[in-house]
């Protein structure tokens, strides 16, 4: 009997003697691997810094970029100076941006494409831009010269291979060579004739009046969008809506 | 041997938890102001809160950063609720996640953006602290049980 409990006091020693052996191993390989992704994770950040310390991509005059993808985007859509898509269709989704808006850039990257593709080629709705100039000096030239080549039906590709060839916020990328690259880009035919009306007094003016529209509908932010239709009462907010399908669900809603 | 004299663990899990807490309030307001169209409110006026939240840098393949911070904050509150090697490394491992990218958007604020938003600092000192805490713990309780005492170093 006395043996027996010794025999089983021996055995508890001993599991706990592994087990203490067990936990110390485990910590050592805890610890071990806390340090190597202590490691892992200043390569990650340092590697993160250096690549976007790196001069950004686009805002590149000389080198424009998927002038392709915009023209199959928008080709065969009907366009009528900012609106995208038939003048008859039941609900107008208006889209307040700012050009050098990197936002506005993946949305009309990301988001758009899908809308256009189904609700607008149906002759559901239709999309109209304006501008809503807030990130700077260069913004307001910018949104005159989309302007400008939607008087000549190319507003829609002038819009989108600009935000295709978006350079950095401010960096002074959108001036006027870069400016007339996109309009040949996109199509413009008569430039002498864009480069007159996007520095006149009815585009530039328009610029102002629809930021200012933004304003009195209390947007803060762009892209930001609004939506009219039978079902709506007047111009309904929509404010940043985050998926192509909220868009659709808003035009299902308003028409 | 030092002796090194550690909070008890208890202690640790208490206080991960209540800033993780902190944590998800700031990360879920940044998350909200930001998602209908508008942008966190600046305190002191400025508007920095505007312009970090409408750079290109503010999401992550359509999604807000600040979401991510909800998820990483939600861990951390999570693993502060139990008291086994798998929290103390998971906390230590989303913490130090957490504040690599603090790092990293910090870095963007100030040399990319040039812009500051009060709500993303706050979240990364936040963060720091989180990280710093839950190092504490798994460098002191990795191995041990739980009602272990604070191992000698």
């Amino acid at each position: 009997m006395s043996n027996k409990r010794e025999r089983e006091k021996r055995r508890e020693q001993r599991l706990q003697e592994e087990t203490k052996v067990d936990a110390g191993e485990r910590r050592t390989r805890l610890l071990q691997f806390g340090a190597g992704a202590v490691f892992l994770v200043i390569v990650a950040v340092v590697v993160l810094i250096v690549v976007n310390s790196g001069g950004s991509s686009g805002g590149d005059a000389q080198n424009l970029k998927e002038v392709s993808a915009v023209d199959s985007l928008v080709s065969g859509v009907p366009q009528n100076g900012m609106v995208l898509g038939k003048t008859d269709a039941k609900v107008e989704l208006i889209e307040f941006g700012d050009l050098q808006c990197p936002v506005c850039k993946a949305y009309s990257e990301e988001i758009l494409p899908q809308v256009i593709e189904n609700k607008v080629d149906s002759g559901e709705a239709r999309i109209v831009f304006k501008n809503f100039t807030i990130i700077g000096e260069q913004s307001a030239p910018a949104g005159a010269a989309a302007l400008a080549a939607g008087e000549q039906g190319r507003g829609w590709n002038y819009l989108e291979l600009f935000y295709r060839n978006q350079g950095e916020e401010n960096s002074g990328y959108a001036d006027d060579e870069f400016l007339t690259a996109v309009a040949k880009g996109s199509g413009v035919k008569d430039i002498a004739k864009w480069n007159q009306e996007r520095t006149g007094k009815k585009l530039t003016g328009e610029v102002e009046k629809t930021t200012e529209q933004a304003q009195t509908f209390g947007f803060t932010g762009t892209p930001s969008f609004a939506i009219k239709g039978p079902n709506t009462k007047g111009i309904e907010l929509l404010g940043s809506l985050s998926t192509p399908e909220e868009f659709e669900q808003a035009i299902d809603a308003a028409g | 041997m030092i002796a090194m004299k550690f909070p008890t663990e208890a202690r640790l899990r208490r206080i991960i938890a209540f800033v993780a807490a902190l944590g998800i309030g700031v990360a879920t307001y940044i998350t909200i102001a930001d998602s209908g169209g508008g942008a966190p409110t600046c305190l002191a006026g400025g508007g920095g809160c505007e312009t970090v939240a409408n750079s290109s840098y503010s999401h992550i393949a359509g999604v807000n950063v600040a979401v991510f911070g909800i998820v990483g904050y939600v861990l951390l509150l999570v693993s502060a609720f139990f008291a086994n090697d798998l929290a103390r490394f998971g906390g230590f491992a989303v913490a130090l996640g957490g504040f690599g990218f603090s790092v990293y958007l910090t870095y963007l604020e100030i040399f990319k953006i040039e812009a500051i938003c009060q709500w993303c600092v706050a979240s990364a000192v936040l963060m720091t602290i989180l990280f710093l805490l839950n190092a504490t713990r798994l460098i002191g309780y990795a191995g041990t049980t739980t009602a272990a005492v604070p191992e000698e170093a």
